[in-house]
């Protein structure tokens, strides 16, 4: 465990499936190099498929005794998708519209499905998934090569790719599948909680531009954070599969909010509930019941008295106080490790543990300075 | 390569017999510059090859589901091992049978590439004592050099460069710059896999990245044979380790990418004695290795049930597995008698680092005192010696078949 822990919590009532986390996340890291098919951030359907197809299904993660399962690595073309582009240059010299690629299958090819019957009892909701950065890291885990590491200051989980040698375990490792592998460079790669907008007080891209403003960030032992009160205070934000036993520091608060269904003449159901709460329990654990009985509580308080913190918060008025990142906290852990530039890193071997003296990289600012600059 | 037969030693005085025990690989003295001989060297022709035999790693079992179901009944494999020395050289030739060709394919995330690797240890005064041989051990460290099979790699400089970006998104605004990007990729770009390892043991695998491992190697499907040859040279000194011997452990291991084999997935050999013809001494390391210890393996069997080893260590094919130690179903084919006794009497000496401990936190192999390890498993020094060198005797048996 990290001595502090950034989460987030993606509020899944106000999620609509825009897809602008995933473009932002994809345009800042994942379109380029060898990553084109990887979806740092998606928004899946659910119940779907999922991104990688049938993720749930493909082991990782702990048992109750705490031992690493075993898993299994997805196919590009067959669970992810091989990303495909259209000639639109073409077009202009009077040619067919063409995917490069023929899609066979990609992430959201089920999109907006769901289950259950039109119009009687239809349902679905959006699940947005970034890596979990688990207290108990079934990627990092599964690493035979110590490449992966939790950092201390904030628990993000990241990947050494001084270190990977493309192995993959870390993969088979991962409960969600959040990790992918880069064959261009044979390294895996995984969604780094923006860390370096963060260590500049900036929320991670996908959380920044989210048009819902479903998504809060901040540290879970800030108490003031509203990370910190959705999580700890009220406990209406849950982790997502938690029985995998990760423990996974992006929390969800379980989607409450849907129409009723109807009987077979078309007549409503009073009371009814389209989204089936055992699904939801399958999610996000037996905790869902309260959390639901809370949020309805707090609905009704609010209507009634006008009063509701929980609601406030919800609502989501000002990004200042939804994103409680703190910079200045970065840059003394900086000072304090006499560490520049300002990312604190995996320190394990980085000074070269066990190559000679000779061929040490070092980091540390006045080790830079007397080589006669950078390293 | 011109060949230049007058410089090689005759083979008369390449036998070991005059200590009683052949070391399992001569290594040939020869004048030519072997810094980057490949198998297409006619060096080879005047090379004696000998067999040495791959295990499958079961020592610990992966976490890939697939790879494990398909490695889950492997059979050992054959190799044939040659080797020539000058000066400041040393090069070993390995050829090992696989009927298929795997390479990381460039766009992929389930292919993986056939390849070997040759280790060496950096201390060998006390052949008893020898690093764990897998990956060595804390304190016993090894040099590993692995070469697998590649197509082009996408690395800018040729250097591991992993963050060179560009967007390829925006090819009407930059058509002209990446066109000119992708000529440095080709002309730069790396289309070998080879690597250099300093490691004390699972998970410590540290890439020698400096050009300071001065090796050369290269890999060789022979289709008519159905096998890859791989050769490897490199220094007969440097930083890491000092192989001006009369003999020297080296150990080999083989992958195959067909079976998703990478990492632990993967057969190895045991420490193995090379004989440097006409170099002094070495006498006692080939003794270690290739010399079996005189005990009863029937007796040994008895011994090892009658002290609950299976208790933690899974030992036949037909135990259950155990995370509790080291399995122990190949020891017999990947460990020598020295360090199968070692391992008896001093569980501490070289330990087996096994899983990360988180992993499975409820088995550690090891506890920490003081930062140093301590084996979790018993001292079986209180065992009279007959005993102990039955049971070594015993482990020593237990090894896959050779396919």
């Amino acid at each position: 465990m990290s001595k502090r822990q950034l989460a987030m919590v993606m509020d899944l009532n106000k999620c609509i499936g825009c897809q602008t986390c995933t473009v932002a996340c994809k345009t800042q890291w994942t379109n380029r190099n060898g990553r084109e098919y990887m979806y740092w951030n998606n928004v899946e359907t659910y119940p779907g498929t999922g991104y990688p197809k049938n993720w749930m299904d493909l082991g990782g993660g702990f048992d109750a005794a705490g031992d690493l399962q075993p898993g299994v690595i997805p196919n590009l073309e067959a669970d992810y998708g091989v990303p495909w582009d259209y000639n639109y240059d073409a077009l202009a010299g009077g040619a067919s519209f063409e995917p490069n690629v023929e899609p066979t299958w990609g992430p959201n090819w089920d999109e907006d499905e769901g289950d259950g019957v039109f119009p009687q009892d239809n349902y679905f909701f959006y699940l947005p998934r970034i890596c979990n950065h688990c207290t108990n890291p079934g990627c990092l885990s599964a690493c035979p090569r110590d490449a992966i590491f939790k950092r201390e200051e904030d628990g993000v989980v990241l990947v050494d790719l001084d270190r990977c040698q493309g192995y993959r375990y870390c993969i088979a490792g991962c409960p969600y599948k959040k990790i992918y592998f880069n064959p261009k460079i044979s390294k895996s790669e995984k969604c780094i909680l923006c860390f370096p907008r963060v260590e500049q007080g900036l929320p991670p891209a996908c959380a920044q531009q989210c048009v819902g403003r479903i998504r809060f960030v901040g540290f879970l032992d800030d108490e003031e954070s509203q990370v910190y009160k959705l999580v700890h205070k009220y406990k209406v934000a849950l982790g997502l599969r938690s029985d995998y036993g990760t423990q996974p520091n992006v929390y969800y608060v379980p989607p409450t909010e849907s129409p009723v269904k109807f009987d077979a003449n078309g007549k409503i159901i009073e009371g009814s509930d389209r989204i089936p709460v055992e699904e939801l329990e399958k999610l996000f654990g037996p905790e869902v019941h309260d959390a639901i009985a809370t949020l309805k509580a707090e609905m009704k308080k609010r209507k009634e008295t006008g009063e509701s913190e929980l609601m406030d918060l919800l609502i989501a008025y000002q990004h200042a106080d939804m994103f409680r990142l703190d910079n200045t906290y970065y840059q003394n852990v900086a000072k304090e490790k006499g560490l520049n530039p300002l990312a604190p890193v995996d320190t394990r071997y980085i000074a070269g543990k066990y190559t000679k003296t000779a061929h040490r990289i070092n980091f540390t600012h006045d080790a830079a300075a007397a080589a006669g600059g950078h390293h | 390569m011109k060949t230049i037969a007058t410089t090689l030693l005759s083979a008369v005085l390449a036998s070991g017999s005059l200590w009683g025990a052949d070391a399992a690989v001569t290594a040939l003295k020869v004048n030519s510059d072997l810094s980057t001989v490949s198998y297409a060297s006619d060096l080879w022709k005047k090379a004696t090859f000998s067999s040495v035999l791959l295990y499958p790693q079961t020592t610990i079992r992966m976490n890939d589901k697939k790879a494990n179901a398909m490695n889950a009944h492997n059979k050992a494999k054959k190799a044939m091992v040659a080797a020539l020395y000058n000066q400041e050289n040393i090069v070993f030739m390995i050829r090992w049978p696989d009927s298929t060709v795997n390479v990381q394919k460039g766009m992929s995330t389930t292919s993986y590439a056939d390849g070997f690797a040759v280790q060496f240890a950096g201390n060998f005064s006390d052949p008893n004592a020898l690093p764990y041989i897998g990956m060595g051990s804390e304190g016993r460290p090894v040099v590993l050099h692995l070469q697998k099979v590649a197509k082009d790699i996408y690395e800018p400089n040729g250097n591991g460069d992993v963050a060179h970006q560009v967007n390829r998104n925006q090819t009407d605004l930059f058509g002209k710059e990446l066109a000119a990007f992708d000529k440095k990729v080709a002309s730069l770009g790396s289309s070998d896999y080879e690597r250099s390892f300093v490691s004390e043991g699972f998970r410590s695998m540290t890439e020698i990245k400096d050009g300071s491992n001065h090796s050369y190697a290269r890999i060789h499907y022979l289709q008519n044979k159905k096998s890859w040859e791989g050769t490897l040279s490199r220094a007969l000194k440097d930083d890491y380790v000092n192989l001006n011997a009369g003999a020297i452990p080296v150990a080999f291991a083989v992958w195959d990418g067909e079976k998703m084999g990478r990492d632990g997935l993967k057969h190895l050999s045991a420490w193995v004695s090379v004989k440097l013809q006409g170099m002094q001494g070495g006498e006692a390391l080939i003794k270690a290795l290739d010399t079996k210890l005189t005990g009863d393996p029937k007796a040994g069997k008895a011994a090892v049930a009658a002290n609950g080893c299976v208790g933690c260590h899974q030992i036949e094919d037909s135990d259950a597995p155990n995370l509790m130690g080291p399995s122990l179903r190949n020891v017999g084919g990947y460990s020598t008698a020295g360090y199968l006794k070692e391992s008896l009497l001093k569980p501490s000496a070289a330990i087996v680092p096994g899983y990360n401990r988180n992993a499975h936190s409820a088995y550690p192999w090891y506890t920490l005192d003081k930062g140093v390890r301590v084996s979790t498993m018993t001292d079986f020094s209180w065992l009279d010696e007959k005993t102990q060198n039955d049971i070594v005797a015993y482990l020593q048996t237990l090894k896959a078949e050779v396919e």
